[in-house]
């Protein structure tokens, strides 16, 4: 059980590092109160409103006055006089609510921002995955099997051009033939149903799930073939078992290790590659939102954001750890 | 109970395997590499047949070819036929209930031939499901009968339990009840003790014979260790290079051996009754690399009867006596053999250029200076 | 003792063969023809990315240099783009921010990692714990995001870019180096010299460091590849070097719906500039690590 405390506990510990620099590092940067008053956040307001100053401002918007009380008001709304590890405590407090804050850009409360996009980016992420998983296995068990003849060769060949097209090259090109040229896909995300749905997915996860399913492809293929050489796969066909049952019921498990770690790490870059490939194939998911954010300094959707990837990523690992000692049960006894 | 092997009892009185010239040939790069060449015997049902070598000499390939477990860029010649069954055949035409079901095999090192994220219950339990057509549940029944019959204790619990959680000499008993499953006819065991304590060893091979006398069931014993198969084999094989050097009885292959490599293995065997300091006479030299085809005996060079005539012409198997083979142009007990062995000791050395010398034995002296067998 | 006949054999094993299932490892120790193909043309690359302001190539700018969105003719030998850019200038010239950016931040990213992970394996203890911390907090935190952020505060110029891309590449690398001082360091070479007397920072640098670097080049060059892809994949998103453009960004231009129904090989010129690149620096990358022997060690991420 200590075990899985300490999981748990460097768990929190790494996201509330993870959320604070975030929190930090974003509230360095510009000022979050120009995005809701403009270049009125340059102004020393207080002094304005003390009458210490005259107002610059022209007649244009309205008197100087009514101006500067808006940017007071924001700045108390917002809380943006407080000190940085305040903010943070309140932040994260309303966080545990479920409220992160509002958009400042458009006033929307973050939280239904995340509710509207990120069921849309989770999807084309497991549909991504799904497809990366199921190229990736058969693909490894074949080519393991018939290891260094004609279809292993012919495929490591193959695996080696697809690892070397980057994602968002792969999707454009994919882009170009199935929906410029044939057009047999959509060139917009099609919302109306599930069907709809997963069609215009189909491009989007197979440009992020390919690129995937080659790397884990080879992992485990290079895993299979060394566990077919342990003296249990000799045993298991004096059983008079069939190579498939071998493959599949005595070989495959045990072998699987190395693509899970990699399946673990590789969240981040899954993520990342979810923001290109939405903006390539306009799906209105999560991760556009995010980088759309980060450019115009929308901290607060920044920072769910972030706090959402850093957690997905903190569990899955802790997740393949588990499945680890559930696969092997060497490891559960070591804990 | 689940074995079918009663069957076997009132069969016909023919050999249950006989093989025919069997030979085996790798392909690899540096060309065709021979590991067995020209070995026939045959098994009746219920014997045991001794198969001895040093490493190298065919006698792990010769199961395996048995057993349908060669590698693809294997070249297999000669016949083996089971119960009037071409073995070879079914293999070609992917028999799938012969192997471990008729014939079974039982391997060295039990730590690395049980699957290690598998419940034992579940890997004895799978012959049974795969062959026999049993439900999960009558097949871990059985499995636990299968592992009282090889006496391993508390067979209810062992079940649910994985192989790195037993001890060597319990493993093997796992590794042969597996094996003794579906009720196989023969049961092959290469070097079943070789991996365990001295002390296990004893009663694995106790186990086997035992096995074997109750089910009727055939074996073929692999070994290096001469030692090993007095006493449970009836008939012994000895290999020697991917040949088949001798082959007899096994009383008469101790009492009167005729090869001269059966009898250097013998005089390698520590024995209880030899005077203490004794030293013991190793066979120098080592095996030839199986991918030099050679021409005449190849023991020839480390043999202490070699004349010329075994440099250049290979010696086939001749007929000692009774189901005797031995294949040796000059075999111990023969005159031939016998005045070889003088020539060659009065020479100082051998056709081949052996050094006799080595050979003297030291006859144990009072000397206080003197250490123990190694000088 | 009986010599030859009681030896432990363990059933025998078979002949090796080169053609069997273990090529992969028992792999062919000379560098093939592939190998220097690869080297070739990455070298081809990179001098004429080096020598471009040299070359009598267009300028890479030049709006209207021929008509607009043209293919491949004799004249333009890529075509030009929307605005009548010479399409095979443009692809010499976006290869120096590519390569550059690629390269400086891979070697910096193995220098910074590979000395976080040798100190953190040689030391263990609190060393280690930390550093290790550090390691799963850039790695856990989004890679874009991290880009974001870091760009945002210090601008898009070059070498800015560069060490942002650069802390992405830390923490595998790191990972990787502490793993291997990790196997080193109980080797009994070190505690001879420690036995010597060599303090641990001389230990670290004279036994260790040079056992560490010769596997790691060799996964240089796979690093590179994952580098200029990685610069690909932001400036296509616009994140890159503001000043001057790389393959990524030719892509960008070039992937708009309209422009790849009219024009497109705007995108694919740029697009098969770096997908040869990358497969080159793969081929040789591997090619190196299997000749001095690297396991296979995911990097993984991009």
């Amino acid at each position: 059980m200590t075990y899985l405390m300490r999981r748990l506990a460097f768990m929190f510990g790494v996201l509330v590092a993870v959320t604070f620099l975030a929190f930090s590092a974003t509230n360095v940067i510009g000022d979050p109160l120009f995005n809701v008053v403009g270049f009125y956040a340059s102004i020393d307001c207080d002094a304005v409103i003390a009458g210490e100053m005259e107002d610059v401002i022209g007649t244009v918007a309205g008197t100087g006055i009514g101006e500067c009380e808006r940017v007071i008001e924001a700045r108390e709304k917002y809380h943006l006089d407080d000190s940085l590890p305040v903010r943070y405590g309140r932040w994260i407090v309303g966080m545990a609510q479920g409220d992160f804050g509002e958009s400042y850009a458009n006033q929307m409360p973050v939280s239904s921002i995340l509710a509207e996009r990120l069921p849309k980016s989770m999807l084309l992420m497991g549909v991504s995955m799904v497809v990366a998983l199921g190229v990736s296995i058969p693909w490894g068990v074949a080519a393991a099997y018939r290891a260094n003849q004609r279809f292993d060769r012919a495929s490591t060949a193959g695996a080696f051009g697809l690892l070397s097209i980057p994602g968002f090259a792969l999707a454009i090109i994919l882009f170009y033939f199935f929906v410029v040229r044939w057009q047999i896909f959509p060139s917009r995300y099609m919302d109306d149903n599930i069907f709809s749905r997963l069609h215009s997915l189909v491009l989007p996860a197979a440009s992020l799930g390919l690129p995937l399913a080659v790397v884990y492809q080879r992992l485990l293929r290079t895993d299979l073939i060394t566990t077919l050489q342990e003296d249990f796969v000799i045993t298991a066909k004096a059983k008079g078992l069939s190579d498939r049952r071998i493959m599949f019921r005595h070989v495959l498990r045990p072998s699987m290790f190395g693509m899970i770690t990699v399946v673990g790490l590789n969240m981040s870059a899954l993520i990342g590659g979810t923001i290109i490939i939405e903006s390539i194939f306009s799906i209105p998911g999560f991760g556009r939102e995010l980088y759309v954010s980060a450019i115009r300094d929308d901290i607060t959707v920044v920072l769910a954001g972030v706090t959402v990837l850093a957690t997905a990523f903190v569990v899955i690992n802790t997740v393949v750890d588990l499945l680890y000692s559930y696969l092997d049960p060497r490891v559960r006894r070591a804990g | 109970m689940s074995a079918n092997w009663e069957s076997g009892v009132a069969e016909v009185a023919g050999a249950l395997l006989t093989v025919q010239d069997l030979s085996v040939g790798f392909l690899t790069e540096q060309g065709l590499v021979r590991a067995v060449e020209g070995v026939s015997f045959d098994l009746e049902p219920g014997q045991t047949l001794g198969v001895v070598g040093e490493s190298g000499s065919g006698k792990s390939v010769t199961a395996k070819a048995l057993m349908n477990l060669l590698p693809s860029y294997a070249q297999v010649g000669g016949t083996v036929s089971f119960d009037g069954r071409d073995v070879f055949a079914m293999a070609a035409s992917r028999e799938k209930h012969f192997w471990g079901v008729e014939m079974t095999m039982v391997f060295q090192d039990p730590m690395t031939s049980l699957n290690p994220v598998k419940k034992i219950g579940e890997q004895i339990a799978e012959s049974l499901r795969v062959h026999l057509g049993r439900s999960r549940r009558d097949a871990l029944v059985e499995a636990g009968d299968l592992l009282e019959q090889v006496g391993i204790p508390e067979p209810g619990k062992r079940l649910s339990q994985y192989p790195h959680e037993l001890s060597g000499g319990l493993r093997q008993r796992v590794v042969i009840a597996m094996a003794l499953a579906c009720g196989p006819r023969l049961l092959i065991a290469d070097e079943p003790t070789t991996a365990l304590d001295v002390t296990v060893q004893k009663h694995i091979l106790d186990l086997l014979d035992y096995l074997r006398r109750t089910r009727n069931m055939a074996m073929i014993l692999i070994t290096h260790d001469l030692g090993v198969v007095k006493g449970r084999a009836d008939e012994v094989m000895v290999m020697y290079a991917g040949h088949t050097m001798e082959e007899a009885p096994t009383t008469t292959l101790f009492d009167e051996m005729r090869h001269p490599y059966t009898e250097a293995l013998l005089e390698t065997i520590p024995r209880i009754d030899t005077p203490s300091h004794t030293r013991l006479v190793p066979i120098p030299g080592r095996p030839p690399e199986v991918i030099e085809v050679l021409d005449g005996c190849p023991f020839a060079p480390r043999c202490r009867y070699s004349i010329a005539r075994c440099l250049t012409d290979r010696p086939g198997l001749t007929s000692h006596g009774a189901g005797h083979l031995c294949a040796c142009h000059a075999p111990v007990g023969t005159p031939s053999g016998t005045e070889a062995r003088a020539a060659n000791e009065s020479a100082g050395t051998t056709a081949a250029g052996l050094d006799m010398e080595q050979f003297t034995r030291h006859v144990p002296v009072a000397d206080l200076g003197q250490l123990g067998a190694e000088g | 003792m009986p010599a030859d006949t009681s030896e432990h054999t363990d059933g025998e094993k078979l002949p090796e063969v080169v053609a069997g299932p273990d090529a992969d490892r028992a792999a062919p120790r000379r560098l093939g023809i592939t190998f220097w193909v690869a080297i070739g043309w990455v070298a081809l690359v990179t001098g004429a990315a080096i020598a471009a302001p040299l070359l009598p190539i267009a300028d890479p700018d030049e709006i209207g240099i021929g008509p607009r969105a043209s293919g491949p003719n004799w004249d333009q030998w890529f075509g030009t783009d929307t605005v009548g850019r010479d399409m095979f200038s443009r692809t010499i010239w976006g290869a120096r921010v590519s390569l550059m950016v690629g390269f400086f931040s891979i070697v910096a990213g193995f220098l910074v990692g590979g000395m976080m992970g040798v100190v953190s394996g040689y030391r263990r203890g609190w060393t280690d714990l930390v550093l290790g911390f550090v390691t799963y907090i850039m790695l856990s935190f989004p890679t874009l995001v991290l880009f974001l952020l870091v760009i945002l505060l210090f601008g898009q110029g070059l070498w800015t870019v560069t060490a942002a891309l650069s802390i992405v590449v830390i923490p595998s690398v790191s990972r990787l180096a502490r793993a291997i001082t990790i196997a080193f360091a109980e080797r009994e070479f070190v505690a001879a010299a420690r036995l010597l007397g060599a303090t641990n920072r001389r230990v670290m640098v004279r036994e260790i460091l040079p056992n560490v670097l010769i596997p790691m080049s060799a996964l240089l060059l796979l690093g590179l590849g994952l580098t200029i892809v990685a610069e690909g994949g932001l400036a296509f998103l616009g994140l890159s070097v503001a000043d001057g453009f790389s393959w990524g960004k030719m892509i960008q231009l070039g992937a708009g719906l309209r422009t790849l129904q009219t024009a497109p090989w705007v995108a694919f010129f740029p697009i098969g500039a770096m997908f040869l690149t990358v497969l080159s620096l793969n081929l040789a990358g591997d090619q190196l690590r299997q000749y001095f022997d690297v396991r296979e060690l995911g990097i993984g991420g991009r």
